[in-house]
């Protein structure tokens, strides 16, 4: 299908200045970094009204070549050619780092070659100018016989000059786009000879400032100076970043900073994060009571407060920790160190079958598996990229952190805040090293899990270090956090919903002879009754030979089946069953004193002690319970058989090393 | 016969040739390893590996294996 406006699509190498453009074209900010984080998804946008051009802008991931190398690109460069949308763009702008033009040539020549109809936006000329040299645009699109404009989007200098060549290239008739002939680059003497043909181009067009006069007193002393200089400078990147790898890049140095960064990033989500989430839990609590106090107890308001409202609450407690991880990955990505710490990291990781690329896809598994497993697309190798969408799960996501919390505040006293805390590190290590473990296992099994030819590579352009937008990252860390809640926000809804459901009927109206009906007793008693008899309790009651060896009632089971679809309806579905029975006559009963107070069914014995807890949090490290992850690890894959492999054996490992956990503690005389 | 595995730090080198049979030699000559150009070896990994090269006025990483197919003067 194609519209009546003309299609133009913005396309060009990473960091190529590309998103700027983009930007300032369409008055948005959108995130084009195709590196983690981002997602594949086109971005689309009309010019700005002010620039009267009536046309629909595409944004696009970074590409270095119209021969796709992963994947990611894959879509890219097929959506090029034929926009699943919109089908043949009319027009390509691509943009083109002055500073390093020969390269960025490659794919212009290729776009042009392949019968695209081709503006050419030559982006970060000040960085040349510092070097003493400038691009001659005009003698540029003669030779590549297209138009050629310097800009900067930043300034915007040049940008009316790019609109009227987009505007008069949008006149001239259509040529006939070739995708075969892209095959031609598939070759490497080809590919060779196009890059000779380009250097030739770059000697006719990059030409030396005029010196100032500084600069030739300079040249004077150093006499010939000047045109060696103008060598080196071809290769060079801009020499801050030079001066900044040196330290970052360190052979020691720079591990221990990377470590450190990484220390960092996890503390300041523990510290900024926590209280944050005890603020949308304390909301909620709040919410909760006022709805009782109000409306009294009727099946009507005990929905609201137990089904919706608790329900919203589980959705929104781990939104902090998710916008502010996604700050920081933002951050670090967009000044350039995360491309750094993949590097960093590639040796050891590439020991256990993973690759220096799988890193920041495990790392923005720390707040949510669906996103990481899609930025796991930017590892070309296909069995890196499957193994580490395997072991993404075991990564301690965001929704277990107020599992864990919860399970933390029973086992230490109240005094003992940082206790706590070291209890949460050590959760993480555990999760980190787990994952690795079974990596290296994977690995050994070799073919038997994860059938892929191995061709592993590295290769992977650093970056010149900036400054950060802030305003960027933090928009981007919302369109993360947004894209998150709408995808999981409404399964975890219906869950908490269904769950109330099944925990109030179909007995919701028990018949308790002889008490008041209007007083505290009898609500007490009614709901106790109410959920002995719940359609929850009879699915409670079959899973009860599961749970047994645990030591464990169907209680707990019962909260642990809603969490194989979403991990965090742990705490709301606890608080669900347990506010119900607890046997205390206070209304404001804390799920912590209701646990601390818990026997198991028909007996006297403490349902939660401190060896079941721990077991609970080894059983929550290593459960895959999440129906997102599971499909978006299907889509990924391309199959059943990877998220089917993760479930079962994720969740027999669970169950075992939780049963192992229990037993070996009380073994050790903790009860 | 030297390849850019072997240079060390700070050592400047011209490509002679890309060794063709690796499995990654067009991605190396994509994004600008071709012969004829000069590259500078940057910085090393703590495992010396991976490297990273400067060339056409960018920075690139790879690993030592590709740095291996790297033909230089």
């Amino acid at each position: 299908m194609k519209s009546s406006q003309p299609v133009v699509i913005l396309i060009g190498a990473p960091n190529s200045g590309k998103t700027t453009l983009f930007n300032h074209l369409s008055g948005k900010n959108f995130k084009t970094v195709n590196y983690p984080g981002s997602t594949i998804e086109y971005h689309t946008s009309g010019f700005q009204s002010q620039f009267n051009i009536d046309a629909i802008l595409l944004d696009s991931p970074g590409i270095i070549s119209v021969i796709p190398n992963s994947p990611d690109e894959e879509v890219t460069i097929n959506s090029l050619f034929e926009h699943p949308s919109f089908g043949k763009p009319d027009l390509i702008i691509t943009t083109a780092d002055a500073s390093q033009l020969s390269r960025h040539l490659l794919l212009v020549k290729q776009l042009i070659e392949c019968g695209f109809k081709v503006v050419v936006a030559i982006t970060m000329n000040d960085i040349l100018k510092d070097k003493s040299l400038a691009i001659d645009a005009e003698a540029l699109g003669k030779l590549l016989t297209v138009r050629a404009v310097k800009i900067n989007a930043k300034t915007g200098e040049g940008i009316s000059e790019l609109l009227e060549a987009v505007k008069s290239s949008l006149q001239e008739p259509a040529k006939e786009i070739k995708k075969e002939v892209c095959e031609r680059w598939n070759d490497s003497e080809n590919l060779i000879k196009t890059f000779s043909e380009i250097e030739e181009i770059e000697n006719k067009v990059l030409r030396p400032l005029n010196p100032s006069q500084e600069q030739l007193e300079k040249a004077n002393k150093e006499l010939s100076s000047l045109i060696l200089q103008e060598d080196e400078n071809k290769i060079l990147p801009e020499s801050k970043t030079l001066k900044i790898d040196n330290f970052l890049l360190h052979p020691f140095w720079g591990l221990v900073i990377f470590f450190f960064v990484m220390a960092l990033t996890f503390a300041s989500i523990f510290w900024l994060a926590l209280p944050l989430m005890n603020l949308v839990d304390y909301v909620f609590a709040f919410l909760n009571h006022a709805v009782i106090r109000e409306l009294g107890h009727t099946w009507f308001s005990d929905f609201i407060a137990f089904g919706v409202i608790d329900g919203v609450g589980a959705v929104s407690i781990f939104v902090p920790q998710i916008i502010i991880l996604f700050l920081i990955l933002g951050f670090l990505e967009d000044t350039g160190y995360l491309a750094r710490g993949a590097m960093l990291i590639d040796k050891p990781l590439s020991k256990i079958g993973l690759n220096g690329r799988s890193f920041v896809p495990m790392l923005s598994g720390f707040a949510c598996a669906v996103p990481a497993i899609l930025a796991a697309r930017t590892i070309p190798n296909r069995r890196e990229r499957l193994l580490t969408i395997f072991v993404i799960p075991l990564m301690s996501c965001s929704a277990r952190l107020p599992v864990y919390v919860l399970l933390l505040s029973f086992l230490t006293p109240p005094d003992y805040y940082w206790l706590a805390g070291l209890g949460l590190a050590a959760i993480y290590v555990i999760s980190i090293l787990s994952s690795l473990l079974i990596a290296a296992i994977i690995k050994r099994f070799n073919n038997k899990i994860i059938k892929a030819k191995d061709d592993s590579s590295f290769i992977l352009e650093l970056p010149t270090y900036k400054f950060p937008k802030l305003s960027i990252v933090f928009h981007n860390a919302m369109i993360s956090a947004k894209a998150y809640l709408s995808r999981a926000g409404l399964v975890i809804l219906s869950i908490s919903v269904i769950l109330w459901f099944l925990t109030y009927f179909p007995d919701y109206n028990p018949n308790i002879p002889n008490i008041n009906k209007a007083s505290e007793e009898y609500f007490q008693l009614a709901n106790s009754e109410r959920i002995e008899n719940s359609f929850a309790a009879m699915i409670g009651k079959v899973i009860e030979p599961v749970m047994k060896p645990l030591g464990m009632d169907w209680r707990i089971g019962l909260s642990l089946v809603p969490t194989f679809a979403a991990r965090e309806v742990f705490v709301s579905s606890l608080a669900l069953i347990f506010k119900v029975t607890a046997k205390d006559n206070q209304l404001q009963v804390s799920l912590i004193s209701a646990m601390r107070n818990a026997k198991i069914a028909g007996s006297n014995e403490p349902l939660f002690t401190a060896s079941k807890v721990v077991g609970l949090i080894v059983f929550f490290i290593f459960a895959l319970q999440c129906m997102s992850t599971i499909a978006v690890s299907k889509q990924e894959t391309g199959g059943w058989r990877i998220p089917l492999l993760q479930l079962f054996i994720y969740s027999t490992l669970a169950y075992a090393l939780a049963f192992i956990t229990i037993h070996g503690l009380q073994l050790f005389g903790i009860p | 016969m030297r390849t850019a595995a072997n240079l060390s730090n700070g050592e400047k080198a011209r490509i002679t040739s890309v060794d063709l049979r690796h499995p990654s030699a067009r991605r190396i000559l994509e994004i600008g390893f071709t012969p004829g150009q000069e590259i500078e070896l940057l910085n090393k990994s703590f495992f010396n590996d991976p490297l990273a090269f400067a060339v056409r006025g960018t920075i690139i990483a790879i690993r030592k294996d590709e740095a291996k197919s790297i033909i230089v003067e």
